[in-house]
């Protein structure tokens, strides 16, 4: 509850990015590992926005912004490769890769970074709105 | 010579009349005068200012796990006394001005 509601609304998008940027920085830094062929692969993270809705606001339709909601997991079977020379090999010379591709993870962290930015640029926006309405009338 | 009261003014169609506070038509003291309209936004004030110092204090230890909380909150904070301000100023304008008026 707040008479500048668009700060917090824009707030919520910052939080929503920060934590997808923060999923994608856990994807590449595990982009490389690699796990035995009889366990589980590295898994991609996924994380599932949501919007918020919010009862405070005129008019009551507009919501109060986004959350990450869930974290969803990739494929655990992850990429099967043939590396005999692996410690991690079984008899057969194979290992388990995460099942990600990196160009596709770095289109995302591209997609995050820009829609954080464009909420800092609403939150900019705002404020000055909110000033300019401020001094109607002032000095 | 009596000078007679200012009647209520009739003829102009469409014309509404102001609305009333509620507590002035019930009568006795107005509740919600100036002052505790003030200070009740002085409070709301203080409440976003502390919240931003709090957030400050963890930026300061290191407990701060998103930048823009703190900066969003310093922003609300801001703003909110820039409002209080303006809302004083505007306040203390009219005052001046009554005060001026010729009797």
């Amino acid at each position: 509850m707040s008479i500048f509601p668009v700060l917090n609304t824009s707030g919520s998008g910052l939080r929503t990015f920060r934590i997808w940027m923060d999923a994608i920085a856990d994807n590449i830094a595990n982009i490389n590992t690699v796990r035995p062929f009889d366990e589980e692969a590295f898994q991609a993270r996924f994380i599932v926005a949501q919007a918020v809705r919010s009862d405070h606001q005129n008019p009551p339709g507009v919501g109060g912004g986004s959350r990450a909601a869930a974290v969803l997991f990739g494929d655990p079977q992850g990429r099967v490769r043939y590396e005999p020379g692996h410690p991690y090999a079984n008899e057969q010379g194979l290992v388990r890769y995460p099942d990600m591709d990196l160009g596709d993870q770095m289109t995302q962290l591209l997609m995050a970074q820009r829609a954080y930015q464009l909420n800092l640029a609403v939150i900019d926006r705002a404020r000055d709105s909110y000033l300019q309405a401020i001094q109607i009338n002032g000095r | 010579m009596a000078i007679p009261g200012i009647g209520q003014l009739v003829g102009a169609p469409g014309a509404v009349p102001l609305a009333r506070p509620k507590q002035l038509e019930a009568g006795g003291e107005p509740k919600g005068d100036f002052g505790n309209i003030v200070v009740n936004a002085l409070q709301g004030l203080e409440a976003v200012q502390d919240r931003a110092d709090g957030l400050a204090v963890k930026a300061a230890t290191g407990d701060l796990t998103d930048v823009h909380d703190y900066t969003i909150a310093a922003t609300e904070a801001a703003l909110a006394t820039e409002f209080t301000v303006a809302v004083r100023n505007r306040a203390v304008e009219a005052f001046n001005e009554v005060m001026r008026m010729q009797i």
